[in-house]
């Protein structure tokens, strides 16, 4: 697609620019002192500039990870489509096309046109609105976003209007959440994420069904956004796969006996949106507010078949910056999520909320950073303390030294990697 | 857009042929230094390349390079500023929308590569340094101009900086809080009375003790506005200094307003 957009252009002149930023990470487990992560990665980025304001962005990325559990192959890419699949080197190598878009101003409206990220939404850490792209759990929430998320094949149309920006994406990229395979170091065990035999009863998961028609199977969103009397505001619709698949459950039986069958499908869901922000003083206000119209759920109860329960679901994140303090930001949010038909035997509450804190300070004119963050999940009684120190050396070089911390029920989304606790000490060099 | 300059020139011309109000001395009244500063024309919209050298007191340096843009839209201003280098923090972006007066309050938003997100920040924070520099939000929103509503003025004799003669004007904060806020109790500004530009500023902290020296260098006209093309700042507290250099000044290619959105500051340059 977009070779055929630049073959069809009149030749034009174009500036190259070039950046790669090269990273490496070691984390050691808490409680034997064991590597846990030992990752080198590089990130090449180029960017062509055409005389007719037009430009070429390409991302790539290479990694290496050498401890068992975090490797390339302890990740299940059966969730990737072969468009967007990194490419395997060996077991502990990886090769990925991260970015590759085509950018164009036509008549005032502007296109992107190829693999992307787009974000929507104004949370931190934690997402509501932000999920048009997929993400890989290899780490569970501990890697920053803008390498968790996965770049999808779409095109990305904006039209200025006014004081407002309306946005369509249309996604042909049967990608969706990259999940750590069961014997890795951040498989999820949750009984929310992950259903449960009765004792003594295995357990065979089939593979995964992925859609796989570029448009039958396609998503497709609208967002209206802009500026207005000093409030920062957006609606969005997105009409998608989730980006989780559902573990049917069926129960079959063989030589040995009975045992329960868990089949993956992707469903679809409507999705409706809506975020706001505004500053006051000191204080920053931003929420966003999202409607999902069918959400499937794990659920014991035996009216629900195959062990599933679907119902709609609305979710919120209010959050509070403050800036009261000289080169300190503290911020505090409140996730809610609730089911509106309330289905018995689900796993879940039919509430669920979480808290987060967020304090970083700056030193030294903002060559050092430190930085506490703190998610609490108040229905399962755990949380997630993660902290960070990180100095720049010199322009073009940092490095870091951080902590994070599991606790609580081990049935809860962060209690279930209580054995996981880890220092980390990492640096990054860009040329 | 091109009415503000005309209205900036007509403002220029009619205080240059208007009798200054006068001291005893003889010298203009301090307030009649600042108008004359803030009445000079500064174009319509501005495009330039900025360079940030920021020098710890070990001798550490650290460049950022920029690209800015500022433009005016009646009584409002709106600047937008885009990292180009270090490769680390290419594509973070910074925009405000600083409104005339204090009923209302400005706008500002910062967007960060790693978050793929443009964020909004408080903006009342105008005595905050600048992204590690020693000039403060409220530094960088003035540029060579003066602050009206936040001093009195008085003006204090006459100096020379680099051969040129100057009127020095003192500015004291109007409230205990304002000087808080802006982190000023005092500043002694020797104002060039040929260009009306400053040409050096001494700050004094809300307590009273020196807090920093800024120099105003290499003035001179590009496309008939006088722009000053080097900042230096040394704050003797932490003796951290920093440099700012203006080149490729442009007065007349004109801004798109589409540079000074949300939307801008996501894309980049």
């Amino acid at each position: 697609m977009i070779i055929i957009m630049l073959t069809c252009a009149p030749v034009q002149a174009f500036e190259w620019r070039s950046t790669t930023l090269a990273s490496g990470n070691w984390a050691v487990d808490v409680e034997d002192a064991r590597s846990q992560m030992l990752e080198l990665a590089l990130r090449p980025e180029v960017d062509l500039r055409f005389s007719n304001r037009s430009r070429l962005t390409a991302i790539a990325r290479a990694r290496v990870q050498t401890i068992d559990g975090l490797r390339p192959i302890d990740v299940d890419t059966d969730s990737y489509s072969p468009a967007s699949r990194p490419a395997l080197i060996g077991e502990d190598g990886e090769l990925e096309l991260r970015e590759l878009y085509y950018e164009r101003q036509w008549h005032g409206t502007h296109f992107t046109l190829g693999k992307q990220q787009v974000v929507w939404g104004k949370s931190d850490g934690l997402k509501v609105l932000d999920i048009v792209n997929p993400q890989s759990f290899r780490l569970f929430v501990l890697e920053n976003f803008e390498d968790s998320r996965i770049p999808l094949w779409m095109f990305n149309v904006v039209r200025p209007m006014g004081d407002w920006d309306a946005q369509f994406i249309w996604i042909v990229d049967q990608t969706y959440h990259a999940l750590p395979k069961f014997d890795a170091t951040y498989a999820l065990t949750s009984p929310r994420l992950v259903p449960s035999a009765p004792p003594g009863m295995k357990v065979e998961p089939s593979p995964v069904h992925r859609p796989n028609r570029v448009f039958q199977d396609s998503d497709a969103g609208v967002r209206l956004s802009g500026f207005w009397k000093g409030w920062d505001l957006s609606v969005n619709y997105l009409y998608q796969y989730q980006n989780l698949p559902v573990p049917y459950q069926f129960l079959e039986s063989d030589g040995e006996g009975p045992y329960v069958r868990v089949s993956f499908e992707y469903e679809r869901t409507h999705v409706m949106g809506a975020s706001i922000g505004n500053a006051f003083g000191d204080w920053v206000v931003r929420g966003e507010f999202g409607y999902f119209s069918d959400r499937y759920f794990i659920s014991t109860h035996p009216a629900h078949t195959h062990g599933i329960a679907r119902s709609a679901e609305w979710a919120y994140v209010l959050g509070l910056d403050w800036s009261g303090l000289d080169d300190t930001f503290i911020s505090a949010q409140i996730f809610q999520s609730g089911l509106l038909d309330a289905p018995r035997g689900v796993v879940r509450d039919e509430l669920d909320t979480s808290l987060t804190f967020l304090v970083r300070r700056h030193f030294l004119n903002e060559t050092l950073e430190a930085e506490l963050l703190w998610i609490v999940g108040l229905n399962d009684d755990d949380g997630l303390v993660r902290s960070k120190v990180s100095y720049e050396l010199a322009d073009d070089l940092n490095i870091w030294l951080g902590a994070d911390f599991f606790y609580g029920n081990r049935d809860g989304l962060y209690g279930q990697f209580t054995d996981n606790d880890r220092l980390i000490v990492g640096g990054e060099l860009g040329f | 857009m091109r009415s503000n300059g005309l209205i900036n020139m007509i403002s220029g011309l009619a205080f240059c042929l208007a009798p200054l109000a006068v001291t005893a001395d003889g010298l203009p009244e301090g307030d009649e230094i600042a108008r004359r500063i803030n009445a000079r024309d500064e174009g319509v919209a501005v495009s330039r390349t900025l360079t940030m050298e920021l020098t710890d007191r070990r001798g550490k340096r650290r460049v950022r390079e920029t690209r800015a843009f500022r433009k005016y839209y009646d009584a409002e201003k709106r600047t937008a500023i885009f990292y180009l280098e270090p490769k680390n923090i290419r594509d973070t972006a910074f925009l405000t929308y600083d409104y005339a007066g204090q009923a209302r309050e400005d706008d500002q938003w910062l967007y960060l590569p790693a978050m793929r997100k443009v964020r909004r920040i408080s903006a009342s924070d105008r005595g905050d340094y600048f992204l590690g520099t020693d000039l403060t939000y409220e530094d960088i929103k003035l540029e060579s101009r003066v602050s009206i509503e936040d001093y009195t003025r008085k003006t204090l004799g006459e100096d020379e900086v680099d051969g040129h003669h100057c009127l020095i004007l003192e500015s004291t904060a109007k409230t205990e809080q304002i000087a808080r806020e802006l982190g000023y109790s005092r500043l002694e500004q020797c104002v060039d009375d040929e260009i009306w530009m400053v040409r050096r500023a001494q700050m004094w902290d809300e307590r009273g003790n020196r807090l920093k020296t800024v120099w105003f260098k290499d003035l001179r006209q590009v496309q008939g506005i006088w722009t000053q093309h080097v900042i230096e700042v040394i704050n003797h507290k932490t003796r951290h200094q920093t440099r700012f250099t203006f080149s490729n000044v442009d007065y007349e290619r004109g801004v798109d307003d589409d540079v000074f959105t949300q939307t801008a500051l996501r894309r980049g340059l």
